[in-house]
């Protein structure tokens, strides 16, 4: 993975010192609360119902053992010793000090660690693909590319203060794990009939209040041009992107308000002018990044492990676990694990700081030391040996990290919700608990199948309801908290919005209607067919009608 | 206020032309952009130079035609939140090629001096007791990610410059 | 513009340094318990949010607003949901607002 040199430790470190002068202005009042705020959002600082609330940047969600150790050690030294990891592949902690932040912030920057601009108006993590670099469906390895994006878009002096946030999302396998279809931009890395790397860029996706997917605006864009081209976007953007309503400033609004035809020629126009001046990095530079993502050594090992097979015919747990928690490596005799932080009955997403501790020795001794993080909020141990399996699942499962439910109902994605955040109008994570505790029932998850359960405590769907299979939106209805069910959302390639089904539901009711969702499916199923493909062939409907039948 | 120059250029004296003030032989006067496009050919012809004052609702296609008799550039920013006025420099200095003073008025604040400095802006308008908060962000960064109109290779660039090539820090 | 509040109302705001809520005291400072806040209407209220405000301008707190109040045997606690959750804690974690930790005073 990216190493820092001198010029990204110095970059930090300056960084560092800056937000330790702004938050002592702040303090002794030489800069207003009105200024002081975008100047912390962009290091990661919110304010939200009970506390701070610092988001640390997972770039494009790898990290090491290493970095890992220290985010465990900031929750128990400055925090309540845990985090939270989010659908933007970062990580949260609820529980800071102003005052200490500079602290956590230098600590951090010893592990090549920041929170630049995981908040504010300007351009925010890169998210990618968990698998990245690791798995057999690949055309190429996304992170070079996001790498080379965050470093363009680090305090870049044009786009800084942007009429809104803008996430980037890119992906470098045609199965879409990245969500990029619902970002500001959306990459995917494709090769031309030379072999040669390119981009599709897709804009306008976004999620909120008006759910829009992106639109294609190049449909090969060369590696060599990738940076001056995402510039014309942004600027195009900066200059004509709406500053007088927040509600409508993201670049969704603006590509729907220009027509993508004309916003596509605004941005070619621009990029005609700009692509010649050294935007781009030179080829040195993109070849310097790429030599960081070269695939591990990993020796060819046998797929067939005898051992591994012996413990999933004793072990129905562990035989879910290896069916839904692994996925296919490049290498034979590999696979990337997913460790799912959804216990079933527990907080989604949620890691205390023994149980990061825990995830960081076993990256060393398995993983290369390397540990991602999906935007579905779960850990990812990539390029482990099968014949490891055994033993890593004896050491998740004791440390409450061993749920076999990746990808099934009860692997749900949940925002905060107004447990914790200031802008939520209803509690998503109680919901969520008392869910996976109605299904918490390995038999019938495995025969439900692969089925994505999304939820947000607002319409700011930071728990990508919209795209969830079956997604759960949390509204303020006359000062109580309720509950709608969506149906029919995907953030794969095939992405599509998820449709209301009906009036909302109190806080108990929502279960039993998910509940009546899913027997809906289970009855109408073909063999071997999948949650969103029924509803896709049958149509909402029959499941309207058995969620709001009165008897 | 005072006049702070974020780059070494030298800030210039640009005298605010009043409503019905014509300006005097040789003297340097700043006036409105929509001033400026309402008046007559000859009427800035004894003026030493001109300056426009605009501000982030601007298009840089608006100073195009213009960009051959202006001297001076004010960009006003509203809110220190309006980044366009970051664009409209760029503009200037990239895509018109503009040589003169561009300034930063209004509520930019000093946490923002080196994206003026590097979006192209030479000076900014400043409160007195913020200057010397402008003049310490202005030394914070000495390495920069991207490339900018001021001549700065960015360190893409540098890491792969020969030590003896390099620009000094 | 805010609409302005009917019946009673009292102040909240967070702590500059650690965030916490608090609410606007009688006796002019703040206390993380809701039922020692100052209550106000109308008028009174507005007075009651300009004497807080004294502690924004010193950066004390910030945030400070008047917020819906319920009385109960004389007093106050917040009426909207998302105060009730500001001034309870996280309804997830009953271990870990600082309304149960002890490492707090009232300034």
């Amino acid at each position: 993975m990216y190493a820092y040199d001198a010029y990204d430790h110095a970059l930090v470190k300056s960084r560092v010192a800056e937000f330790r002068d702004q938050v002592e202005r702040r303090v002794k009042g030489e800069l207003t609360e009105e200024e002081f705020r975008p100047l912390r959002l962009m290091n990661g600082l919110y304010l939200q119902l009970h506390a701070y609330m610092l988001r640390v940047a997972v770039p494009y969600g790898t990290m090491s053992a290493d970095q890992m150790r220290r985010l465990a050690h900031v929750a128990r030294k400055y925090d309540k010793g845990y985090g939270h990891f989010t659908t933007r592949q970062n990580i949260q902690y609820n529980w800071p000090k102003l005052s200490e932040t500079p602290d956590i912030l230098d600590e951090l920057a010893e592990v090549e660690m920041h929170a630049i601009q995981t908040s504010g108006n300007c351009i925010r993590n890169v998210t990618t693909d968990q698998f990245a670099g690791a798995t057999a469906d690949e055309v190429a390895d996304p992170r070079p590319y996001a790498e080379l994006l965050r470093q363009w878009s680090t305090f870049h002096p044009e786009f800084s203060f942007l009429p809104r946030k803008f996430k980037f999302a890119i992906t470098g396998a045609a199965t879409d794990r990245a969500a990029v279809k619902w970002h500001d931009i959306g990459l995917i890395v494709k090769k031309n009939d030379a072999g040669e790397i390119g981009f599709e860029v897709l804009v306008g996706g976004g999620m909120g209040r008006t759910p829009v997917i992106g639109k294609t605006i190049r449909e090969f864009l060369p590696e060599a041009d990738f940076l001056s081209y995402q510039e014309a976007i942004l600027r195009v953007y900066n200059e004509h992107g709406r500053r007088d309503n927040k509600y409508k400033a993201r670049i969704k609004i603006l590509v729907e308000a220009m027509g993508v035809e004309e916003f596509q020629r605004q941005v070619e126009e621009e990029w005609q002018r700009i692509k010649h001046i050294p935007i781009d990095v030179p080829a040195e530079e993109i070849a310097r990044i790429n030599a960081f993502f070269t695939p591990p050594p990993l020796p060819v090992l046998d797929d067939n492990v005898p051992s591994v097979d012996d413990l999933a015919r004793k072990n129905f747990v562990f035989a879910s676990w290896l069916k839904n928690n692994t996925n296919p490596h490049k290498v034979p005799g590999h696979v990337n694990v997913t460790i799912s932080l959804k216990p079933h009955g527990g907080i989604p997403g949620d890691a205390t700081d023994a149980q990061m501790d825990l995830v960081a020795a076993l990256a060393d001794e398995y993983s290369q030391s390397e540990i991602r993080v999906s935007h579905e909020q779960n850990l990812i141990l990539p390029h482990v040996a099968k014949k490891d399996l055994a033993a890593i699942w004896t050491d998740l499962d004791e440390a409450g990290l061993g749920t076999a439910n990746v990808g099934l109902l009860t692997d749900m994605i949940a925002c905060p919700g107004l447990d914790y955040c200031a802008l939520a109008n209803a509690r998503s994570i109680p919901i969520a608990q008392a869910i996976t505790k109605r299904f918490d029932d390995m038999k019938r998850l495995q025969d439900i199948g692969p089925l994505k359960v999304k939820m947000s405590g607002c319409i700011n769907s930071c728990g990508h309801h919209h795209a969830g299979h079956i997604g759960i939106l949390g509204v303020d209805r006359k000062g109580e908290e309720s509950y709608q069910l969506l149906l029919g959302g995907s953030g794969a390639e095939d992405a599509s919005k998820a449709a209301i089904l009906g009036p909302g539901f109190n806080e108990h009711d929502i279960v039993d209607a998910l509940e009546k969702v899913v027997a809906v499916y289970l009855g109408e199923r073909e063999e071997g067919e999948e949650f969103l493909a029924t509803y896709r062939r049958v149509g909402q409907q029959v499941f309207k009608e058995a969620v709001y039948d009165a008897a | 206020m005072t006049l702070l120059s974020l780059n070494g250029t030298v800030a210039g004296e640009w005298g605010l032309l009043g409503e019905n003030e014509a300006p005097a032989e040789g003297a340097n006067v700043a006036v409105s952009l929509e001033r400026f496009l309402s008046a007559e050919e000859e009427f800035f012809e004894s003026a030493g130079a001109v300056g426009v004052l605009v501000d982030t609702e601007t298009s840089y296609t608006d100073l195009a035609p213009l960009v051959n008799k202006l001297s001076f550039v004010a960009i006003d920013f509203p809110a220190f939140t309006d980044g366009r006025g970051f664009s409209l420099a760029v503009r200037l200095r990239k895509d018109l090629g503009f040589k003169g003073e561009i300034r930063a008025t209004g509520h930019a604040i000093p946490d923002q001096a080196l994206f003026l400095l590097r979006a192209g802006f030479d000076t900014a308008e400043v409160a007195d007791e913020r200057k010397e908060a402008f003049e310490n962000a202005l030394s914070r960064f000495s390495n920069f990610y991207q490339a900018d109109y001021q001549g700065r290779a960015s360190v893409a660039h540098e890491r792969h410059t020969p030590n003896e090539h390099r620009k000094a820090s | 513009m805010a609409k302005k509040l009917k019946g009673p109302q009292m102040i909240l705001a967070n702590y500059l340094d650690d965030g916490r809520v608090v609410f606007f005291t009688e006796a002019g400072g703040w206390s993380a318990s809701p039922t020692e806040a100052a209550y106000a209407e109308e008028d009174a209220a507005d007075a009651l949010l300009a004497e807080a405000n004294k502690s924004t301008a010193s950066n004390l707190i910030v945030g400070a607003e008047l917020i819906g109040a319920t009385i109960t045997d004389g007093k106050p606690f917040p009426s909207h949901m998302k105060h009730v959750m500001q001034a309870k804690g996280p309804s997830v974690r009953l271990d870990l607002g600082y309304q149960v930790s002890t490492d707090w005073e009232a300034r």
